[in-house]
C-alpha cells in the first residue's frame, strides 16, 4: 500500500515538474552544454563539422594580449558601472525617502529609465552626445566652455567614461528602487535612539543608514556586478567597442571572435573564462561578505 | 522513530539511475542535431531565401516575383531578411547548423569566404548563359560561385552650390581635393569634407578605395603564384602611407566624430554639413531626394580624386546557391528572376543606386524608364563614363582569386589604420607596419 502511495506521489511531481525541467533543460542547460563543449572543438561557421582539439582553444586564447586588454577594461567598466549606479542609487534612494514635494511622480520619473529599451537609450544617447547634433555638444558650444566639440563616443579618453555614464544612468535605477525599498524598512525608532544619544545627520546615516543597507547595497554591487560584466547590448549599439577597442570589454571581444573571425570554439572558450571569473567572483563574495547576515542593531 | 524523508529519482542516485540519465543526457544532446537535421531534409517544393536587401520597394518585388515562380512551378519561396550588417553571420550559423539556405543574395565579398569553404555550389552554367560580365565573376576552385546582378562602385557627392559661391572648380586630383576641402571649411557650421576615421566598413572603404587609386596593395602575388603581404614591402609601403598621409590631411578638414557608419555618413551630408562625401553608389542621392529635397539637384557626382589609376572599388552583389541545398530549384529560381519583368522594377527600388550588371540594361530605355532617373540622367551617364573600370577587392592585388581578403575586410582593418593615425597620434609608418604584422598573424592562424 505505502509503495503503491509513494509510487502515485512520484507521478504526481514528475507530471508537476517535469515540463519546466524539461523546458529548462532544452532552452537553457543544454545551450550552455553544448556551448562549453565547443570550446573544446575546432569549429568554425563555414561547416557543419567539427573537430577535438583539447585545449588548443584556450591555448590561443589565453596567450593573446587582446583578452588580457579586454578583461582589463570589462574590470574598469563593471566597477565604474557598478560605482555610478551604486551612487545614484544612493543619492536619489535617500532624496526620495524624505517627504519632500512631487515625491511620487519623482519616483515614477526614477524609474523610466530601466523601463526602456536598451536600443532607445543607444539610440537617444548617441543623439544626444553627437559631436555635431548633439545638444550636449551645442550647450558646450554656446557656452564657451570648449572650442570644439567633444566626441564622447569617438574618442579614445573619453569613450569609456561616457560608456559608464550611460549605463550608469540606465541601471541606477534598479539600485534606487531597492535602496528606497530598504530604506522605508528601516525601524524609526532608531533613529530617535541615535538622535537622543546626540547624533547628527551624519552619524545617523553612517552609524543607522549605512549599516542596514549594508546588505542592500552588496546585493546590487553582486547582481550589477555580474550583469555589467556580461554587458553587450549597450556598448555594441553605442561604440562596437571602439574607438580603437578603447571600449572593447570580453563581451565584445568573444562576439567579434564568433561573428568577426567566424571561431565559434575559440568563441565558446572565451565564454568559458567569463564564466570561470564570474564563478571565482561569486566565490569570494560569499566567503568575504556572507549576504545573508543580517544587521544585529535592527532586532 | 521517524521516517527518513523519501529522496526522489536524482537526488539519489543509484547505477541504475546513473545509466538511465547518461542515456537520456545523449539523447538529449542528439535531439537538436536531430531535429534540425531532419528539418533540413530537402523538400523539392521549397526553397529559402536569405537577402541583404532592406528596401521595402524591393522586398515587394520579391513578394510579386516568388508568387510568379510558385505559380508557374510550384515551387514556395520563403524569404529572409536579416540585414546588411547580420547577414554574413545569419548565412554562416546556418551551415554551421547544417541546414543552409537554397539561396542567398549579398555581397559577392562575404560570398567569397563560404565558397573558400565550399559551401557554395558551382553556377558556371548560369553565369555563362546570363551573359554576366568576366569583372563580375567570383571563380572559387575552377568555378562560378556567384551570380552577378547589380554592383556598385565607390565614388564622391559634392554640394555644386558650395562650389559655385567660392568660384571653384571640382577636383581632379589629390592636391585639389585638399585645396577645395580647405576652402569650403567653416566649422561647426560647415566642413571641407569627411574622412570617418573607425573600425567602419565607412571608414574602411574609403582607405581601400584611395589606396586603389594610389596603386597600393595589400598583397602580391609571389614567383610561387601564391599571395603574401605587400603592406609593408618598401615602394608599396610608401604608397600606402602617402594614402593614408593624403587622408590624414582631409581629415582635417572633416567633423569630429570617429564612430562614423554608413548612416551617419548620409545624415552629415543632407544636414549641411559637409561640402564633399562619398558613398557606395547613390543611396546618399536617395537620401537627401528624401530628406533634403531642396539639396538633391545640387548634389553632384564626382570621381574621388586619382593618383596612380583611376580604378574604383567595385562592390557586386548576386546569388548563391548553398551547396547541398535544393540546388536545382534554386538555380531555376535565379533563371526566372533574372528573365522576370519586374527585374528592372527591383532595379528601380532605390534608383541608380542598384546597378544592373550589364551596361545594355543600364542603357535601356526600359531600365531609363523612371522619374528619378530621367531627373538625374547626369548620375546615369557618370555611372556609363566609369563603366568597367571597377576592381573588386579579391582581384585587386592580382589576376588570381585573392582569398585572404577577409583577413582585412572583416574587422575593417583600413579603418582601423585610419582611426590609429588621425585619432590614436600614430605615425603612418607606424599603423602600416601593426597592420601588415595584424594580417601575417591572421594568415597564420587560418
Amino acid at each position: 500500500m505505502a509503495s503503491h502511495t509513494d509510487s502515485r506521489d512520484r507521478g504526481w511531481i514528475a507530471a508537476a515538474i517535469g515540463p519546466a525541467l524539461i523546458l529548462l533543460l532544452v532552452t537553457a542547460y543544454l545551450p550552455i552544454l553544448y556551448a562549453l563543449t565547443l570550446a573544446f572543438y575546432k569549429k568554425t561557421a563555414f561547416s557543419p563539422n567539427m573537430s577535438f582539439t583539447g585545449l588548443d582553444n584556450f591555448y590561443w586564447l589565453l596567450g593573446k594580449d587582446d583578452l588580457w586588454a579586454a578583461l582589463g577594461k570589462s574590470v574598469v567598466f563593471t566597477l565604474g558601472s557598478v560605482g555610478f549606479q551604486l551612487a545614484f542609487g544612493l543619492f536619489f534612494g535617500l532624496l526620495l525617502n524624505e517627504a519632500i514635494r512631487g515625491r511620487s511622480i519623482m519616483r515614477s520619473l526614477v524609474i523610466l529609465p530601466y523601463l526602456l529599451p536598451t536600443i532607445v537609450i543607444g539610440l537617444v544617447f548617441r543623439w544626444i552626445l553627437n559631436p555635431e547634433f548633439g545638444v550636449v555638444n551645442q550647450i558646450l558650444l554656446q557656452t564657451g566652455l570648449v572650442d570644439r566639440p567633444i566626441n564622447f563616443y569617438g574618442g579614445i579618453n573619453a569613450a569609456m567614461p561616457s560608456i559608464i555614464i550611460t549605463t550608469g544612468w540606465q541601471y541606477g535605477s534598479f539600485a534606487v528602487l531597492l535602496i528606497l525599498a530598504r530604506l522605508q524598512s528601516i525601524n524609526p525608532r532608531l533613529y530617535e535612539a541615535a538622535r537622543s544619544c546626540g547624533a547628527g545627520r551624519w552619524r545617523c546615516f553612517t552609524d543607522v543608514t549605512l549599516p542596514n543597507l549594508r546588505t542592500t547595497l552588496l546585493l546590487i554591487a553582486l547582481l550589477r556586478g555580474f550583469w555589467m560584466f556580461n554587458k553587450f547590448d549597450l556598448i555594441w549599439i553605442i561604440t562596437r567597442g571602439g574607438p580603437l577597442e578603447a571600449t572593447e570589454t570580453l563581451p565584445i571581444y568573444i562576439y567579434k571572435i564568433a561573428f568577426q573571425d567566424f571561431n565559434f570554439g575559440r568563441a565558446a572558450a572565451g565564454c568559458f573564462v567569463m564564466f570561470t571569473i564570474l564563478l571565482v567572483v561569486s566565490a569570494v563574495y560569499f566567503r568575504f561578505f556572507n549576504p545573508t547576515k543580517e544587521i544585529e542593531v535592527n532586532r | 522513530m521517524t521516517k527518513k524523508p523519501q529522496m526522489y529519482g536524482l537526488l539519489r542516485p543509484t547505477r541504475r539511475g546513473v545509466l538511465r540519465g547518461g542515456a537520456a543526457l545523449g539523447l538529449g544532446l542528439a535531439t537538436p542535431s536531430l531535429i534540425s537535421r531532419a528539418a533540413w531534409a530537402q523538400d523539392p517544393k521549397k526553397l529559402t531565401f536569405i537577402s541583404e536587401e532592406s528596401s521595402p520597394k524591393a522586398q515587394a518585388v520579391y513578394d510579386k516575383i516568388n508568387a510568379d515562380f510558385e505559380a508557374e512551378t510550384g515551387v514556395a519561396v520563403t524569404m529572409e531578411y536579416p540585414g546588411f550588417e547580420n547577414i554574413a553571420q545569419r548565412v554562416a550559423t546556418l551551415i554551421a547548423s547544417g541546414t543552409p539556405a537554397e539561396l542567398v543574395w549579398y555581397g559577392a565579398g562575404s560570398a567569397m569566404e563560404v565558397a573558400l569553404q565550399g559551401q557554395f555550389a558551382d553556377v558556371s552554367g548560369l553565369v555563362s548563359d546570363l551573359g554576366i560580365p568576366e569583372n563580375l565573376r567570383l571563380v572559387v576552385d575552377g568555378a562560378d560561385r556567384s551570380v552577378a546582378t547589380s554592383q556598385q562602385f565607390v565614388y564622391g557627392w559634392y554640394r555644386s552650390d558650395l562650389y559655385e559661391e567660392a568660384g571653384l572648380d571640382p577636383y581632379t586630383d589629390w592636391d585639389s581635393y585638399l585645396s577645395v576641402s580647405e576652402s569650403l571649411n567653416a566649422p561647426p557650421e560647415m566642413y571641407g569634407t569627411i574622412v570617418p576615421s573607425a573600425q567602419t566598413g565607412a571608414a574602411h572603404l574609403l582607405m581601400e578605395t584611395m589606396m586603389q587609386k594610389n596603386d597600393a596593395h595589400w598583397f602580391k602575388l609571389n614567383d610561387a603564384g601564391e599571395y603574401e603581404v605587400a603592406l609593408d614591402d618598401p615602394d608599396n609601403m610608401a604608397k600606402v602611407i602617402e594614402t593614408l598621409e593624403f587622408l590624414g590631411a582631409a581629415h582635417k578638414f572633416a567633423p569630429e566624430g570617429s564612430n562614423y557608419s554608413w548612416g551617419d555618413l548620409m545624415s552629415q551630408y543632407f544636414t549641411g554639413r559637409v561640402a564633399n562625401s562619398y558613398y557606395v553608389g547613390a543611396r546618399l542621392l536617395e537620401q537627401t531626394l528624401t530628406n533634403a529635397p531642396d539639396l538633391a539637384p545640387l548634389t553632384k557626382p564626382i570621381a574621388l580624386p586619382p593618383k596612380a589609376t583611376d580604378n574604383y572599388y567595385l562592390s557586386v552583389q548576386g546569388f548563391h546557391v548553398g551547396l547541398g541545398s535544393n540546388e536545382d530549384a534554386a538555380k531555376q529560381y535565379i533563371t526566372f528572376f533574372m528573365n522576370h519583368p519586374a527585374y528592372i522594377e527591383w532595379l528601380h527600388s532605390v534608383p541608380l543606386h542598384i546597378i544592373p550588371a550589364k551596361q545594355e540594361v543600364l542603357l535601356s530605355e526600359a531600365y531609363q524608364d523612371n522619374d528619378v532617373i530621367q531627373q538625374r540622367m547626369d548620375v546615369l551617364e557618370f555611372l556609363d563614363s566609369v563603366w568597367g573600370k571597377g576592381r573588386a577587392p579579391y582581384y585587386w592585388d592580382g589576376d588570381k582569386l585573392n582569398k585572404y581578403v577577409g583577413v582585412y575586410q572583416n574587422d575593417n582593418l583600413g579603418g582601423w589604420m585610419l582611426a590609429s593615425m588621425n585619432i590614436g597620434g600614430k605615425s603612418p609608418e607606424e599603423v602600416v607596419q601593426e597592420a601588415a604584422a595584424t594580417i601575417r598573424e591572421k594568415m597564420e592562424d587560418l
